[in-house]
This record gives structure tokens, C-alpha cells and sequence, in this order.
């Protein structure tokens, strides 16, 4: 039977006076929906902002090994190739003396005291450097050790004591802690988040059976008296979409808060990063989401439940 | 109309709830299927629905074998059967009026016819006055009454009445049997499974008494015999 108007607008009506005189059983829905779509959403926004956290820390390790000023920059560049030719290498930037001068002049532009102490200083105080980056934070080891071998110790800058100055020593600790969280973490993660929204998906779904179930003697009446099929669904699936529609905006008004209190508490662990931010920036994607699960939820689930009781 | 060819219903070797019956009903009938409980009598009405299935024979709506209709059908046909329960059946969370307009929705009528036979069936049955009820605010007698109104309201060639009365006291049973005899003479069959001796023996209308799942005597203006 082809779904005329005036049948698609009873359905609509029945499915939201039904909603309403279902009452304590429609809030129950709701509710436990919303935990359900809690977790999903608790699970999405939390992985994408770890790994937003891990990627943009990742960008931001590097090693740089600064030359002595007397490095011709042939034998810089020399350097520079050598590295590129490793696979474990992404990228090597050289920044030449009169470059880093540049940078640091455009960081600290109309900070009148340190250009003028840049003056008095006469001579470019800057020495040549390399930024490299690596493809995998665990690669960083054996760059700096191919930089430590010895072969360039003509060029390379040391400080008084003689040790050359590796930049990479002195975040060695965050980024051998980082590498290491982040595998396990995205193993872990996905494992745990994949079990906790199955678990809620069939809560979800048990909540709504059983409210379906509960209306089985009328789906059975409705068939007698001659409804069809989509005369008799129409309606529940229409209830699964309100549920689903208030169980997202519910959530999105109760992660609000929570994601307030887990910002202020975790980003000095993650570095800064404020879980907070990252979902008040994200907040149209992230209902967007809570609303696309919470209404196929809703009206899978009462699909699903109905139809074991259209068998008659 | 109505044709029930060597139709058997066996649950079980032990449980034989129909054995090979044959009869057939007339348009414009008013048929009563009696016998003790367990007879077969509601079976018999559940085969003619589709709601279950023969184990063998055939039942027939006029042309049309109703357990070789495609389920997409069957709706359709269920439309031109009104049935009225022992237990009523209404839909507990529609008022009197929306379980009655209920049947107009789901034939496909336009708001004004609805708006137009809803309020006159509801008449019909004397509880205008109720319409805005639920299920759970009327009394047996007017459950039952909006379930005849629910029953014709779509104007269906047979009234299918499954112990109407089972449930109810003297006055309303008489209630209800009157307002089937005024159905029929509107011009509907009816067909009223029953084990009231009362009511059949007033009647003086065509009897089939089934036993054991068979019938065991046909006879028009039938009295009630066991």
C-alpha cells in the first residue's frame, strides 16, 4: 500500500498522542536512551579529542640540533640530505641564522625592550638549525643517536660541558611517555568503547521490547480490525524518533556540565588541552551526532520489537 | 458467502479442536455457532479471520480462499469483517471515539466521512454521551457496545461476535443481542458464537451446534439442545 498524506499525518498524530499517554513508560524510554547515546557520545567525543590531543602533540615533537656558527651551510645541507634519505624521517627544515633572527623579530614584534636588546647585542645571536621530524614518535631514539655518532661533531654546537645541543634530550621524557600511551591507549580505548556501546545498544533496545510487548494485545487488535502494517508501525516508529530526538537534546544538556567539570580536572593531563573546549567548539557536530544515534536507535529498536508482534 | 469446506483444526493427536467441517453461510444471515466451551467454536471464528491457520480444508469469504491471501491482502479483508470479542479488545489508551474512527483510519476514509460515521455508529449504540472516555472509565456493557460500533462502523459484510455476552450481566446481554438482531436487519450477516441457551432459544434463528469439534445438528429457527 502506497503511504498516501492523509495516512502519513494520522500516523504522525497517533505516534505523538501515544507518546504522551504512554507516559511513565515514554520517560523511562527516554531515559534509558539517553544513557545509551551518553556512552556513544561519551565514547566518540572522547577518542576524537584524544586523538586530536596525540596528533597535535605528535606534530609538535621534533628534534632540532643547532650548528656552530662557523658551519658552512654546504656542509648543513649535507646533513640535511643524509637525513631525508632515512626511512623512519619525515621532514627536515633548515633554519639558517638569518631565519631564526627573523622568526624571533616577528614573535616579539612591537615588544620595544627586546628588539632594543637585540641592538645592543650588535651580532646576530642566533645559530643555524635543523628541525627534524619523524613519521612514528618512537623513531626519535635512533635519529638522535645517528646524530650523536660523532660524524658531525665538526659542525655541531656544543655547550660548555660537551654535549651537543640536541633539543631532543630535553623532551626525551614526554615524548618516550607519549608514544607509549598512545599505543596502548588506542588499543585499550577502542576495545573498551566498542564493549560499552554494545552493552547500552542492547539496554537500549531490551527498554523499548519491552514497551512494545507491553502493547502486543493492541498490535494484534489493530491487525483484526483490518490496519495494515504500516498503519500499525507507523505510529511506534514515530515514538522511537521523539525519543530519540529529546534522549540527544537531554544528553547534550547533561555533557555539559559534565564535560565542564572533566575539563578543568584532566588539562593539565593532557598537556592544556581542555576537553571542555574541544566539545563547546564541536557542539553543533557533536548534537548532530547524539541526534542521528538517538533516533536510529529509537526507531530501530521499535522497528525491530514491532515486528515480532506483526505476525498474525 | 461464507463457505467452511471439510475443515479440520488439529493442535494435536489429543487436541482435534475441529474435525472436517462443511457449512456455509447466506448473505444477510443471522447464524449462532453453539456448543460447550472447547467445542471448537472459537476456532472456527479464528479460521475465518486468518488469525490461524487449517490443518486441511479451506474457508472461504465469497470467492476468495482467506488462507491463500497474500498478508498484504489480508487487511483489505479484514475490513469487511467486523468482529466484537468476549473480552472486547478495545485499544486501552484510544477513548470510545478514537477506538471507533480507529477502524475509519485504518480503511483509508477522509476526515469528514469519519468526522460524519463515527458520532452516528456511536449514536447507534447510545454512548454519544461516553465518546470521550477510555477503555478503563466505561463498564462492561459499554465496552462492549463500542466495540459493535468499532465492529460496523466500517460497514463490513459480516458481524463476527465471539461470546459477547460471556462477560456480561442479563440486562446488558440483552443489550447486545438486540443490537445485533438490529445489524442484521440493517441488512448485515452475522454469525454469534454462543453457549447461552437464553439467547438462542429467543432468538428462533439458524443454530449450527458444534461438538467435539464437529457439527452435530444445522437447523433454521434452532433451539438449543446439548
Amino acid at each position: 500500500m502506497a503511504m498516501d498524506k492523509i495516512t502519513f499525518r494520522r500516523i504522525l498524530k497517533w505516534g505523538f498522542i501515544n507518546f504522551f499517554r504512554n507516559g511513565v513508560v515514554s520517560l523511562a524510554t527516554v531515559l534509558v536512551m539517553s544513557l545509551s547515546i551518553f556512552v556513544i557520545g561519551s565514547v566518540v567525543v572522547g577518542s576524537s579529542f584524544l586523538s586530536g590531543v596525540i596528533s597535535s602533540l605528535e606534530e609538535k615533537v621534533d628534534i632540532s640540533a643547532y650548528f656552530k656558527p662557523s658551519a658552512k651551510e654546504e656542509q648543513i645541507l649535507a646533513l640535511k640530505k643524509d637525513l631525508e634519505q632515512f626511512p623512519e624521517v619525515r621532514s627536515v627544515k633548515y633554519v639558517s641564522a638569518e631565519e631564526a633572527l627573523e622568526i624571533f623579530r616577528a614573535r616579539h614584534e612591537g615588544d620595544d625592550v627586546i628588539l632594543q636588546s637585540l641592538e645592543v647585542v650588535g651580532e646576530n645571536p642566533f645559530s643555524p638549525s635543523i628541525e627534524i621530524k619523524a613519521k612514528d614518535p618512537t623513531k626519535y631514539g635512533s635519529i638522535s643517536k645517528f646524530l650523536e655518532s660523532g660524524r658531525y661533531d665538526n659542525i655541531l654546537d656544543m655547550d660548555d660541558s660537551g654535549e651537543k645541543k640536541i633539543t631532543y634530550r630535553q623532551n626525551q621524557f614526554v615524548i618516550d611517555k607519549l608514544s607509549a600511551l598512545l599505543a596502548t591507549s588506542r588499543r585499550a580505548g577502542f576495545a573498551v568503547s566498542l564493549v560499552l556501546a554494545v552493552i547500552s545498544l542492547m539496554v537500549a533496545y531490551s527498554t523499548v521490547r519491552l514497551a512494545i510487548y507491553n502493547s502486543r494485545d493492541e498490535i494484534s487488535v489493530m491487525q483484526l480490525v483490518g490496519a495494515s502494517r504500516p498503519f500499525i508501525r507507523g505510529p511506534f516508529l514515530v515514538e522511537g524518533v521523539i525519543h530519540g530526538v529529546i534522549a540527544a537534546a537531554f544528553t547534550l544538556a547533561v555533557f555539559y556540565p559534565v564535560f565542564w567539570f572533566a575539563g578543568a580536572k584532566t588539562s593539565a593531563l593532557f598537556g592544556g588541552f581542555n576537553v571542555f573546549e574541544y566539545f563547546s567548539e564541536n557542539i553543533f557536530q557533536i548534537f548532530f551526532i547524539l541526534l542521528v544515534s538517538g533516533v536510529l536507535l529509537g526507531v530501530l529498536s521499535a522497528y525491530f520489537a514491532v515486528r515480532r508482534h506483526l505476525k498474525v | 458467502m461464507i463457505y467452511f469446506d471439510k475443515v479440520s483444526k488439529i493442535y494435536s493427536p489429543t487436541s482435534i479442536a475441529l474435525e472436517d467441517v462443511s457449512f456455509a453461510i447466506s448473505p444477510n444471515e443471522f447464524v449462532s455457532i453453539v456448543g460447550q466451551s472447547g467445542a471448537g467454536k472459537s476456532t472456527l471464528l479464528k479460521l475465518l479471520l486468518a488469525e490461524d491457520r487449517p490443518t486441511s480444508g479451506k474457508v472461504f469469504f465469497e470467492s476468495s480462499d482467506v488462507h491463500a491471501v497474500p498478508p498484504g491482502e489480508l487487511p483489505a479483508l479484514r475490513r469487511r469483517m467486523g468482529v466484537v470479542f468476549q473480552d472486547y479488545r478495545l485499544l486501552p489508551q484510544k477513548t470510545a471515539y478514537e477506538n471507533v474512527s480507529f477502524a475509519l483510519e485504518a480503511a483509508g476514509k477522509g476526515d469528514d466521512d469519519i468526522k460524519q460515521d463515527a458520532p452516528q455508529v456511536l449514536e447507534l449504540v447510545g454512548l454519544m454521551d461516553k465518546a470521550w472516555h477510555f477503555p478503563h472509565e466505561l463498564s462492561g456493557g459499554e465496552k462492549q457496545r463500542v466495540a459493535i460500533a468499532r465492529a460496523i462502523v466500517t460497514r463490513p459484510d459480516v458481524v463476527i461476535a465471539d461470546e459477547p455476552t460471556g462477560n456480561l450481566d442479563p440486562l446488558n446481554t440483552w443489550d447486545i443481542i438486540r443490537l445485533l438482531e438490529k445489524i442484521n436487519d440493517l441488512g448485515t450477516t452475522v454469525i454469534l458464537a454462543t453457549h447461552d441457551k437464553e439467547i438462542i432459544n429467543s432468538l428462533e434463528r439458524r443454530v449450527v451446534t458444534l461438538e467435539k469439534g464437529k457439527v452435530v445438528r444445522d437447523e433454521q429457527r434452532g433451539r438449543y439442545v446439548l
